[in-house]
């Protein structure tokens, strides 16, 4: 399956790739984006079966980005990993469509039961 | 809002960074409580080489939340951040996103503790110290080690009466 992963640093990055291992997810493809706006595009481009992205982004947040998504018709899955884990927080992302939302700091436990039935292990 | 909400969270700072210690830098050598580190070098005193990795808060709360470390510290936190082996030396770009991203997640949950909308900046990070707007008065200090070398971790704030000013970070000479 194909994941498109957005965050701007490339240390979470490996972090999250690292952690879907650790959970068992192997053997899928992780498209890098640094921000919202190459997500969205990336998206577009290629149609992943499922996006993770970070939320506070510059030139284009999670939260854009996912709302860009849904006024395209584009009802890929997607889920945020972000340090913003408040309950006004999840409740903003459930508004705009998102599956998840993953907090940091996670666990590859975490990861598992957010991911159940969107990947495949 | 009062800045005296935020000290009842002391205990939550402290569980809340070896939470991300443990998970995301370091499993097996946590941090520890230590001493008070001269960061700011008193005149004609060397100055300790260090990272700073600060994020702001703005809204009813206005907050800079900051992460400090001794460049051995830095090195071994983007080593540990980025999977690499001790012997591996990260490069300066992937050293200070490591010391970024980590201020961006102490800030992140130190924001999510706060009732209320806030908003949460990108993170600044420089190689030496970040000092907060003079407005801004310290609400909760942790001074810590890894590895016998020092960490802190400063939650600063604007008083209550306050009205809100720039929270943009400065870099100390």
């Amino acid at each position: 399956m194909k994941i498109v992963l957005a965050d701007d640093s490339r240390v979470m990055r490996q972090i999250v790739i690292r952690t879907l291992r650790q959970a068992g997810y192997t053997g899928h493809e992780i498209l890098e984006a640094e921000n919202g706006r190459e997500a969205v595009d990336l998206v577009h481009r290629e149609g992943p079966d499922l996006v993770l992205s970070d939320w506070n982004m510059p030139e284009m947040s999670g939260i854009d980005a996912l709302s860009s998504l849904r006024g395209s018709g584009c009802n890929v899955p997607f889920g945020f990993v972000t340090s913003e884990g408040s309950d006004g927080m999840r409740e903003r992302a459930a508004l705009a469509g998102a599956a998840f939302l993953i907090a940091k700091p996670f666990t590859p436990e975490a990861f598992q039961e957010a991911l159940a039935g969107f990947l495949d292990g | 809002m009062s800045s005296l909400l935020f000290e009842s969270s002391r205990d939550d700072l402290e569980m809340l960074v070896g939470e991300v210690w443990s998970s995301h830098v370091d499993d097996r050598d946590g941090l520890e409580p230590a001493a008070p580190h001269p960061w700011s070098a008193e005149p004609g005193a060397a100055t300790t080489p260090c990272w700073s990795g600060a994020v702001s808060v703005t809204g009813l709360w206005q907050a800079l939340i900051a992460v400090d470390l001794a460049e051995p510290s830095a090195q071994a936190l983007a080593r540990g951040m980025l999977g690499l082996d001790e012997g591996e030396e990260p490069n300066r770009t992937d050293l200070g996103d490591a010391v970024g991203e980590l201020a961006n997640i102490v800030g992140g949950n130190v924001k999510s503790l706060m009732p209320g909308h806030h908003d949460l900046s990108l993170p600044v990070v420089a190689n030496t110290l970040l000092e907060g707007a003079t407005e801004l008065l310290p609400q909760i200090v942790l001074d810590l080690a890894w590895r016998g070398e020092p960490v802190r971790v400063r939650v600063l704030a604007l008083p209550p009466s306050s009205s809100h000013h720039d929270q943009f970070p400065e870099v100390s000479e």
